[in-house]
């Protein structure tokens, strides 16, 4: 314990090593007045000047506070620019541990955080800087847009949608028509990822309803809208972009592709050689503009043919699908000419009795004949792709029809 | 037998000779307001917590800029300084610090918990107000140099401070400048932790252990406005951006008690570190403290080359626990780095906080906890940083043994209120098991260590009270009515085996007279009169069954004894108590 001393004019105690009595007024100085209300006009002075000391004292060193952040704000940027986003995460890192209520800082930090893609280890951080940022601006499209990205990364549906929204209905500080776009076209590419087809053609068809005048734009909705189903909407889309750029490999590729699931082979066809002249190296067009000419060489239905080039064309085709049975039976492991349950020896049966009479002589003469043996090299398509998957070449050319036709017709 | 009349003593004025002049004359013609004659001492006390609040908030911002800019200049603007510096800085700091301490301000050193204490219980409010300024600047370059120590102590300290020479210039009564401290010990905590209702609980709970009206109204009035000024300086953010927390299913709260079991052991593990080294190393020649900090400052600095993290107060560290940006291997690396650390910063003598050490400890050891029982059991769907935020609270009811503080410090700083539940388990557990294997709590250990015997609050808290029911008897006279006539008193006093007889108003009040002065009274009165003649107007004192032995006694005064009433109908007595009940009540209390 203290020792303590006794004061000599009030006699209260008090601690050693005090030159005064912090009681008694007796030895004090000029400063401390004698009167309680003159003491007190003195604190409030006082208090006014520390407020004005302190004032700019804090004004001064947020000034520091602010240069610094700003300096390494700028690092970051550059280490973002350069492909760093580990140094752009310690750069923003430090710049917000100046300036903590920055939220342009804060949203760089959480871009670069979800760059450096440890989703277990950074996403909550970024999480966390997002909503505190959302709090603030709700309508903020860059935020909604990071938070849905950070949604769609961790698979939470109806938050990705949610913050998608956000980001295509919020407000941007620039290019706002342009960002809500790539907003939406990034919701479209995660329903799909989803295979939320219908809520994806949706969004495609709003999409398309604002487009600008951009055949390459055009033709991406266009592309997408075709995985979708949306040959129509997806149509319009490619001879608007046709219409700006009518060499456009991609565009004549895709309106193409539009004929052909709209079981418009002709017109398929010319898109697709039309594409294929500009970008020979379109893969897929080709595939489709040779199942397209098979459809178109095989099909004995056509109103323009002959009786000698129908006949030819049914004897073709029934040869080829009964080739394609057995093919496919041995790729099954089906004796077809066994007696059994299986529809391929069921159809193989049928066949047979129809095999002699499937001949161009016959055929030429007798449309009953020919509607026959077409209605069994549907059946024996139809069955075998059931069976053995997709054909290729002639036989997805008869399959096509098939489907076309619905089936055999009874 | 009757209570004489109470004349409240002459209290004679301190101050009463104004000094004719200028200055008063003016003061007349403003008709000035506040003078000792208008301003009662009561409005005064309370005009003056909201001053001292005000004080020390901008004292409190003054010092946080000066540790952050300290540090700034220490080690430069990067989150990681070379280890050049890292190991230099706080060597260095240390040395100049121990000269500081040593050579202008020895009174800083130790808590500043203890300090006020010391200030309310022995030293009648007296902080001097060089302890201030030696705080300010000691634990400004200590904290901002790296050692690990918290701005919280200091700032609690720097608040009683300025209170207590505000109080003294002021010349309040001995009584108010005693209760002037902790007035603005809280505006300090509040300041420093921007959080004003676990203050004035810390105050409360720790440095006066209870509190009136009139103490509170100035405990919250200093806090509130000392927080006002800091947001108004440094803004109103939370210290720590606070995780969004939901309680699923109440079968978590389990794992909720194994953080709180961690934090009760390593609770203990700390203050058993700090109560054995301390009085060690105080005990070495005194051209060793000069070395001290620095020797310290230097280990810190050889831990802080592989993690920074544990030099400083490590707020935002803290921060980013709770944000998952460390393993919990890191994580309850940092927690053990920091026990070892804010141990030797402070028991080398070193001035400086242990809150906000405590703070970082329970932040990562609840990151720890977390991040395990996640690994074990990844159902559990409380995030790692609700375990950090709900292991501060764990250290802090631990350590600092302050449980109630604890919990609505938690409460405070994260505005969820979902969080109670594993906060209150939690710091419960670690509670009672730091009570259990460490009786005397941190800050009465400190105080005792340094040749002080403070009230400790924790023990008050435990003692169990004497009460008049464990001391009074049951009375085997009779009760006389008040208009009843003395001859009929007189037989049945006789009849009687006490030596007294109660006489009561037939209002609940009750008066007493022995045997002797009931024969004397009746001699020189008629026997018809009535008993209210020869009573006294003032009725005895009376007290409850449940009253403290102390009230009893109070109210005992130079009585033989005193009726004990029921406190639902004071017609019905209970007993009798005299002194000589309430002598053996204690001496069996023990």
């Amino acid at each position: 314990m203290e020792p303590e001393q006794q004061c000599t004019k009030c006699g209260r105690k008090y601690p050693w090593g005090q030159a005064q009595c912090p009681f008694c007024s007796s030895s004090e100085g000029y400063l401390w007045p004698q009167r309680r209300d003159t003491f007190l006009l003195m604190i409030f002075v006082l208090l006014v000047l520390m407020f004005v000391t302190t004032g700019f004292t804090v004004r001064v060193y947020h000034e520091v506070e602010s240069g610094l952040a700003q300096d390494w704000y700028t690092r970051g940027e550059e280490d973002l620019r350069a492909g760093r986003p580990q140094d752009a995460l310690t750069d923003f890192r430090t710049s917000l541990s100046y300036s903590h209520d920055n939220e342009q800082h804060q949203l760089r930090l959480a871009q670069a955080l979800i760059l450096t893609g440890h989703r277990e280890k950074t996403g909550t951080e970024a999480r966390t800087y997002l909503l505190n940022l959302l709090e603030h601006e709700p309508g903020n499209g860059t935020v909604n847009l990071e938070l849905a990205r950070l949604a769609a990364r961790d698979h939470a549906v109806s938050d990705a949608l949610r913050f998608y929204h956000g980001a295509i209905y919020g407000e941007w500080a620039d290019n706002a028509i342009v960002k809500r776009r790539a907003a939406r076209l990034e919701l479209v590419q995660f329903l799909l990822d989803f295979g939320q087809n219908d809520s994806a053609r949706a969004e495609l068809i709003a999409l398309a309803a604002d487009l600008p005048p951009d055949p390459v734009l055009q033709t991406k909705v266009g592309t997408l809208l075709l995985r979708v189903a949306g040959y129509d909407d997806a149509s319009k889309l490619f001879r608007l972009a046709l219409t700006e750029d009518p060499r456009m490999p991609t565009a004549l590729a895709g309106a193409g592709e539009c004929y052909f699931k709209n079981r418009d082979y002709a017109q398929a066809e010319r898109y697709l050689t039309r594409a294929l002249q500009r970008d020979p190296h379109l893969e897929h067009a080709a595939a489709m503009r040779d199942t397209a000419q098979a459809v178109l060489n095989l099909d004995p239905f056509n109103r323009r043919l002959g009786n000698l080039e129908r006949a030819r064309r049914a004897a073709l085709a029934f040869d080829s699908a009964l080739t394609r049975l057995q093919h496919c039976a041995s790729q099954k492991g089906i004796d077809l000419k066994a007696a059994g349950s299986d529809p391929l020896q069921a159809l193989y049966a049928e066949t047979t009795d129809l095999q002699p009479r499937a001949k161009e002589r016959y055929l030429r003469s007798d449309s009953a004949l020919l509607s026959q043996v077409m209605d069994a090299a549907f059946g024996i398509e139809l069955a075998s792709a059931h069976a053995c998957g997709e054909p290729k070449g002639e036989d997805l050319a008869l399959l096509l029809m098939a489907q076309e036709q619905g089936g055999p017709r009874q | 037998m009757s209570l004489p009349p109470v004349t409240p003593p002459v209290v004679p004025d301190e101050h009463p000779h104004p000094v004719p002049g200028l200055w008063a004359e003016l003061r007349r013609r403003l008709g000035w307001a506040v003078d000792g004659t208008t301003l009662k001492e009561t409005q005064l006390f309370l005009l003056l917590a909201v001053i001292i609040g005000l004080f020390s908030g901008l004292s409190v911002v003054l010092f946080r800029i000066a540790i952050d800019w300290t540090k700034l200049l220490a080690f430069g603007s990067g989150l990681t300084a070379p280890w050049t510096r890292v190991l230099l800085v706080p060597t260095i700091g240390g040395l100049v610090v121990a000269y500081l301490v040593i050579r202008f301000f020895p009174r800083v050193r130790g808590s500043g918990v203890n300090q006020t204490k010391a200030a309310v219980y022995i030293f009648d409010g007296y902080i001097p107000f060089n302890t201030v300024i030696g705080k300010f600047i000691t634990c400004g370059l200590a904290i901002g140099t790296g050692q690990s120590l918290g701005p919280e102590d200091p700032s609690l300290q720097m608040g009683a401070g300025i209170a207590s020479a505000l109080g003294r210039r002021l010349r309040l009564s001995r009584e108010k400048v005693r209760l002037i401290a902790p007035v603005g010990a809280a505006a300090g905590l509040a300041a420093a932790f921007n959080a004003p209702i676990s203050a004035v609980i810390f105050v409360i709970e720790e440095v006066i252990g209870n509190w009136t009206a009139g103490v509170l109204g100035a405990i919250v009035l200093s806090a509130v406005s000392s927080v006002v000024v800091t947001r108004w300086f440094l803004g109103d953010q939370a210290l720590f951006r606070i995780p969004a927390y939901h309680l699923v299913h109440p079968a978590e709260l389990l794992a909720y008690a194994a953080l709180g079991v961690m934090g009760g052991v390593s609770s203990l593990a700390f203050v058993k570190v700090v109560a054995y080294a301390r009085p060690r190393l105080k005990a070495l020649p005194r051209w060793t403290q000069y070395l001290q900090p620095a020797l310290a400052g230097l280990l810190i600095g050889i831990m802080g080359i592989w993690f920074p993290q544990v030099m400083g107060a490590g707020y935002g560290y803290i921060d980013q626990a709770m944000h998952d940006q460390f393993t919990w291997q890191v994580l309850a690396l940092l927690a053990m780095f920091k026990i070892i650390s804010t141990s030797l910063s402070f028991v080398s003598g070193t001035p400086g906080g242990m809150f906000a050490p405590t703070l970082f400890i329970g932040a990562m050891l609840g990151g720890a906890v977390g991040g395990i029982e996640h690994h074990f059991f990844p159902w559990l769907t409380g995030s790692v940083g609700a375990y950090a935020l709900v292991g501060m609270g764990t250290l802090f009811a631990g350590f600092l043994r302050v449980p109630l503080t604890s919990v609505f410090m938690i409460l405070e700083v994260s505005g969820n209120y979902s969080i109670i539940l594993p906060v209150m388990i939690s710091n419960t557990i670690a509670y009672l098991i730091s009570r259990q294997y460490q009786q005397a709590p941190l800050f009465d250990l400190l105080s005792r260590q340094d040749g002080m015997d403070l009230p400790s609050m924790e023990e008050r808290r435990e003692v169990v009270s004497v009460h008049v029911e464990d001391a009074m008897r049951a009375y085997q006279g009779v009760v006389l009515n008040i208009e009843g006539s003395v001859s009929s008193a007189l037989v049945s006093a006789d009849a009687s085996s006490e030596g007294f007889v109660f006489v009561e108003d037939g209002g609940g009040k009750w008066y007493g007279i022995t045997k002797e002065e009931l024969h004397r009274q009746s001699k020189q009165w008629r026997e018809r009169a009535s008993l209210r003649s020869l009573l006294s107007p003032v009725p005895l004192p009376h007290v409850h069954p449940d009253h403290d032995l102390q009230e009893a006694l109070r109210r005992l005064g130079d009585l033989p004894f005193l009726p004990v009433v029921n406190r639902a109908n004071f017609r019905k007595l209970e007993g009798v108590v005299g002194l000589a009940d309430i002598l053996r009540a204690y001496r069996a209390a023990g």
